[in-house]
């Protein structure tokens, strides 16, 4: 097997709150390999973000902090790394592209600038080359007149445009992983499907690991080569993508899947639409969580252990954390 | 649009404003009791009926109020604001000894109030509920609430007796002497209080605001990016996240301009600042109209002025007003 890019082991990620401390990630494991697509999915508030935000050393502290478990980046535990030590690493080898294109960018300097600022702090390059790498990855990009562009200001681009712009900077340093964090969700349905081609594109050039996360089933379809399904700070599901899409075994997972819209002939007879499916319920909020497991109380088959107790990320490639999967399966 | 069509269009309005604020200046102070007739001859002395409307014939103060009014915007248009009353002098040459001083005040206690403001506000922002956040939102109360006069009596009280290391008291050393350089630094030495004083009240507000500023920008996304990129703290706090948070102050700036010059004319009084606020206040109690309406006429002038300024350094840094976007 090839061995993982980067590892987490049994992280935990504590908040205080107002209702005291809550567990807002509670002992995943996960493995990004190189040069692969891993989709995180799950609801908001599972703790997706969080996740990413660990990894990147970006969780603000206080109030959060990593209670636990180990971050593994090429062999380096980045959770006991300093501050300086995780900055050298944030945009050169591990960077970020963010949901809200529209403002992940500063308003006050120009697409340009904010290329070339990330070029400069992490190569060796003086302004006049930054400047010029700019225009080259506007180009990579996939942004007409790259020269013009590189002078626009955020506000003279679109939302396609400017997500174009934050993958450019995500790029700039030729980074090992990039983790995208609902990189399309703000995006017009033909704009996702560019920038999903235009990730796969960068991937296959520059041999990136990705780490894409959504709540969008049919985003992972087309981008995930491994997927790993959260809940309530816990991962329930994890295996290949076919498998998982395939084959799900977690409810929740299941649901999940029950909500991508089903078009055209797929549809049915007579071309009429079966009802859009949806999970009854919403995320437990995080302090309210209790013995049992988090899922239990919207499970078409929950049953009475599985409100007293959690189940275990069990089962060999594709894995699952569900009482009812076990029984199935056994 | 352009830049110079822009300004021209500004210029303009400026010029009907100020025409306006001449016109309800002239009625204002007309409205007010009292016969500056009485006044002119009270200066010299006991006077006679006689004597009186000779003086109204004199400076034309028998003809009908709006002839008045004409022949004063006459004058002004042609850039004469007028004979003082009590001074016997072109308003506008008692206004130019005045102005200069009363410039620099404004210009240094805004100088003041805005640098200490915001880096006031930016430390607390980086600890909304840290002690510094704390001290600065005491102080800035206490020095939004404290009346500038009072402010000044006690710093001169401060710096009179208990400490005596600022001046008190003008703008120049009596028994001065030496070349430019010697000259510059005698007149900050004076300085010092005055704009500190008249820098407080502001000082209160624009650390406030800038501390609600920053950290509202702190929160934005691309404050998120900025540290995705490895970019060390001080370089997300100064370059990134300041440049947008003092977006909101620069705006205020431009609205306290007035406030900051009608506050110069008590700071001016209480440090004997020889600038427009003694002119101003004197000329208040003599009934000195035309002195009066060319001050009136001339701080307007300066808020004016201030407000292109603030408009203008307002496109510079915000390149959405710069090109007309969202």
């Amino acid at each position: 097997m090839t061995k993982p890019l980067l590892s987490i082991r049994d992280l935990k990620v504590e908040f205080s709150t107002r209702y005291g401390h809550v567990t807002a990630l509670n002992g995943i494991d996960l493995d990004l390999l190189p040069g692969e697509t891993l989709g995180i999915v799950g609801e908001s508030g599972c703790g997706k973000s969080i996740t990413a935000l660990t990894t990147m050393g970006l969780i603000p502290d206080p109030p959060g902090r990593i209670a636990g478990g180990r971050i593994v980046f090429d062999g380096e535990d980045i959770t006991q790394a300093d501050a300086r030590r995780l900055r050298s690493l944030r945009g050169a080898e591990i960077s970020m592209i963010f949901q809200e294109p529209m403002t992940s960018l500063n308003p006050v300097f120009t697409a340009g600038d904010q290329i070339a600022e990330a070029i400069m702090l992490h190569q060796s390059a003086n302004r006049a080359e930054a400047d010029r790498m700019a225009v080259e990855l506007l180009r990579t990009v996939g942004i007409p007149e790259p020269e013009r562009r590189a002078q626009s200001f955020p506000h003279e681009l679109s939302g396609g445009m400017r997500q174009r712009v934050m993958i450019a900077i995500a790029i700039s340093c030729r980074p090992r992983i990039l983790i995208a964090d609902e990189p399309t969700t703000a995006l017009d349905v033909t704009v996702q499907a560019q920038i999903f081609d235009l990730m796969r594109d960068i991937q296959q050039q520059f041999g990136v690991a990705i780490m894409l996360i959504t709540h969008d089933m049919g985003a992972i379809a087309e981008m995930a080569d491994r997927v790993a399904v959260m809940y309530a700070g816990r991962i329930v599901e994890k295996g290949s993508a076919d498998a998982i899409l395939d084959n799900p075994l977690h409810p929740y997972t299941r649901g999940l899947i029950g909500c991508i819209p089903v078009l055209g002939k797929e549809a049915g007879q007579e071309g009429r639409m079966p009802p859009l499916a949806e999970i009854p319920g919403i995320v437990p909020p995080l302090h309210l969580l209790g013995q049992g497991c988090a899922f239990a109380d919207r499970c078409p088959l929950a049953f009475d252990r599985c409100r007293t107790e959690s189940p275990m990320l069990k089962g060999d490639v594709h894995k699952v954390a569900c009482f009812a999967a076990e029984m199935e399966a056994a | 649009m352009g830049l110079t069509a822009y300004i021209v269009r500004r210029l303009i309005y400026g010029i009907i404003l100020l025409a306006g604020v001449l016109v309800l200046n002239f009625f204002l102070i007309h409205a007010a009791p009292g016969d500056p007739a009485e006044t002119i001859a009270g200066a010299m002395g006991g006077a006679t009926a006689e004597m009186l409307s000779g003086i109204r014939a004199a400076y034309g103060l028998d003809k009908p109020l709006l002839t008045q009014l004409a022949i004063y915007l006459g004058h002004v248009a042609h850039g004469d604001l007028g004979m003082s009353y009590y001074f016997n002098q072109p308003v506008i040459s008692l206004i130019a000894a005045r102005v200069g001083p009363t410039i620099l005040l404004v210009f240094a206690a805004q100088l003041i109030a805005i640098t200490v403001g915001v880096v006031m506000g930016v430390l607390a922002a980086r600890k909304p509920s840290g002690p510094l956040s704390a001290v600065i939102t005491v102080l800035s109360t206490v020095g939004y609430a404290a009346p500038v006069f009072w402010t000044g009596i006690m710093l001169i009280i401060l710096f009179a007796s208990i400490i005596p290391i600022f001046p008190v008291d003008g703008m120049t050393s009596a028994r001065f002497s030496g070349g430019f350089v010697a000259h510059v630094v005698d007149v900050l030495y004076h300085l010092a209080l005055p704009a500190f004083t008249l820098a407080i009240i502001f000082l209160a507000q624009y650390s406030r605001l800038s501390r609600a500023s920053m950290i509202d920008v702190l929160g934005a996304d691309y404050v998120r990016t900025a540290r995705a990129k490895g970019l060390s703290e001080t370089k997300v706090v100064f370059r990134h996240a300041l440049r947008n948070a003092v977006l909101p102050i620069i705006t205020v700036a431009g609205i306290q301009f007035g406030n900051l010059i009608s506050g110069a004319l008590l700071v001016e009084s209480v440090f004997n600042w020889p600038g427009m606020g003694r002119l101003a206040f004197d000329s208040v109690l003599r009934r000195d109209y035309p002195t009066l309406l060319g001050i009136l006429f001339f701080a307007a002038l300066m808020v004016v002025i201030a407000n292109l300024l603030t408009d203008l350094s307002y496109r510079f840094a915000d390149p959405r007003i710069r090109t007309g976007g969202r």
